[in-house]
């Protein structure tokens, strides 16, 4: 699979999932953005050197990665290079914050590793909280929940219309560069002469493109708002799901599972 | 009461540099009453599409008259005129744009503000006429190029229109789904324009052909006429329809 079409595949396969039935997907929208954000917060407020806490928090994701059927090496390929920029913010920390925290034999855990790795675990844990929730949730259900939130609706439509110019750029793109490549057979990539005619006519055949289904929309009674796509959603069970992750989050924030296990392993 | 009405109808595409495009239409005339089929048909590049483009008021710098139902095609009337009025695209790609063939069809009842049940009921009904049900939940880019221009199709079903312009409706349909479009679009009441180089397909559905040349309509009369003047045809890039060609050999 080329660049392009990997592209399309991946705007695409939320749409998709939504298509399939699977109960994450069956759920209101607003329920799943509600935990993510509680989840979200709740991460945040760990205290820098909390490792143990904190770790008790991967048990939602790894819950959510298993049923709602998401692949872990999936998710780490498309976060790679978020997860390297997350990694980098905390890398000064051993330098600043030496005072010893541990020794395990000869090796000495310093307070300013473990405030690196909390550092780089809230993020990556947020990162992934977010992948999922994108994941399991069409751009038609985010926008209809933004809408439910009283989000101005000419907001919405904005965010409706911007994924739709970018699939459709990422199509015309995919359809010149196939043209391109069936004349230049053997050729690697986009030969550099070719480049200004290339980007010059990606442009003006998208606007043109863009302006012609905008036309195609107009005709068809198109006023400036975009109806999200209303589904019916498990309401009650939407509301539990919400509800139960929300109480369980929040325990896990007060109890201290891993150290409470820890000690129980240890005596 | 005529439907569509021009007269003196001038067009040149707007230009972008100094150099002015070629003229299009020059005083061109046109009549259209209710429920008649009419033909448009002309060589490659002779404006049958800008026609139709001119119609729906996706081009408005025209010079003359252009009235449907009575209204100026002017930039006020266009939401007036527009929601009586359905439009195929030549090409599908610019017609569909949601992710499903069944939010695309749902996209002009909803924007008719119609209640969920009436646009699920029109969605079905287009769906089941132009025979694409089974491809409802189907993402639009998995569609082969005669799917999307059934779907196409179907989009402007659903929006119950009382006039329908069509450009090239037929081509990239196999003969069956090409004989289907022919019997939904003969049982379908209203206007219908339709423009199109498949001269067989004009024949079964319009009783009434234009033919474009020079910019303005050289011919306006019965379909038979025009299609058995071979003279004629050829004269404007075009050839006579196959079933007439096969009668002229048997007798
Ligand atoms: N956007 C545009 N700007 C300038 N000229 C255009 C534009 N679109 C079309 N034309 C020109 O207008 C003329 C009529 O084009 P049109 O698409 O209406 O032809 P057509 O009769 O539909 O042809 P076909 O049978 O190939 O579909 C063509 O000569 C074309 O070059
Ligand atoms: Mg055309």
């Amino acid at each position: 699979m080329n660049k392009q079409t990997q592209a399309i595949h991946n705007i695409h396969e939320a749409d998709e999932l939504a298509q399939r039935d699977s109960f994450l997907i069956s759920l209101h929208p607003l329920s799943k953005l509600l935990v993510t954000i509680v989840y979200i917060m709740t991460v945040m407020s760990f205290h820098k050197y909390d490792w143990n806490g904190l770790m008790t928090m991967s048990l939602y994701l790894i819950i959510i990665m298993i049923t709602g059927e998401l692949s872990l090496l999936g998710a780490l390929r498309r976060l790679k290079i978020v997860l390297m920029a997350v990694f980098f913010l905390g890398i000064a920390n051993p330098f600043f914050d030496r005072e010893i925290a541990y020794s395990i034999g000869a090796y000495q855990i310093r307070f300013g590793m473990i405030s690196m790795l909390t550092l780089f675990f809230k993020a990556a844990f947020a990162v992934f909280a977010s992948y999922i929730l994108i994941k399991t949730t069409s751009i038609e259900d985010i926008c209809y929940a933004l809408q439910k939130l009283h989000v101005p609706s000419i907001l919405i439509t904005e965010i409706m219309l911007i994924h739709r110019y970018l699939i459709m750029m990422l199509r015309e793109t995919q359809r010149m560069f196939q043209a391109y490549q069936l004349r230049a057979p053997g050729q690697k990539g986009i030969h550099y002469s070719a480049w200004g005619s290339f980007v010059g006519q990606l442009l003006l055949r998208s606007m043109d493109r863009a302006q012609r289904i905008h036309d195609g929309m107009l005709l068809r009674g198109f006023q400036g708002t975009f109806y999200p796509n209303i589904r019916t959603y498990r309401v009650g069970f939407s509301i539990l799901y919400a509800a139960l992750w929300c109480i369980a989050i929040i325990t896990l924030r007060l109890v201290p599972l891993f150290t409470i296990i820890g000690r129980i392993v240890i005596h | 009461m005529s439907k569509i009405e021009i007269k003196d109808l001038s067009f040149r595409y707007l230009s972008r540099t100094k150099e002015q495009n070629p003229t299009i239409f020059r005083q061109l005339n046109f009549r259209a009453s209710e429920n008649e089929s009419i033909g448009i048909i002309g060589a490659n590049g002779v404006g049958k599409s800008t026609f139709l483009r001119l119609l729906v008021g996706i081009l408005t710098e025209y010079e003359g008259l252009l009235q449907i139902n009575d209204l100026p095609v002017c930039r006020e009337n266009l939401t007036a005129i527009r929601s009586r009025l359905g439009y195929v695209f030549q090409d599908s790609d610019s017609q569909l744009f949601m992710n499903t063939v069944y939010e695309d069809v749902a996209f002009g009842p909803k924007n008719q503000g119609l209640s969920d049940a009436e646009i699920q009921a029109r969605v079905t009904k287009a769906l089941e006429k132009t025979g694409i049900s089974h491809l409802a939940h189907q993402p639009i880019y998995k569609l082969s190029g005669g799917q999307k221009k059934l779907a196409s199709i179907a989009t402007v079903l659903s929006m119950g229109t009382d006039t329908l312009l069509m450009d090239e409706p037929s081509a990239a349909l196999d003969p069956e789904n090409r004989e289907l479009l022919i019997q939904i679009l003969n049982e379908l009441p209203g206007l219908k324009l339709i423009a199109s180089h498949d001269l067989d397909f004009v024949y079964d559905t319009c009783q009434r052909t234009i033919l474009l040349s020079n910019g303005i309509i050289c011919y306006d009369g019965p379909t038979k006429d025009i299609l058995t003047d071979q003279k004629r045809l050829e004269e404007n890039g075009l050839r006579l329809p196959l079933s007439f060609r096969f009668r002229n050999l048997n007798s």
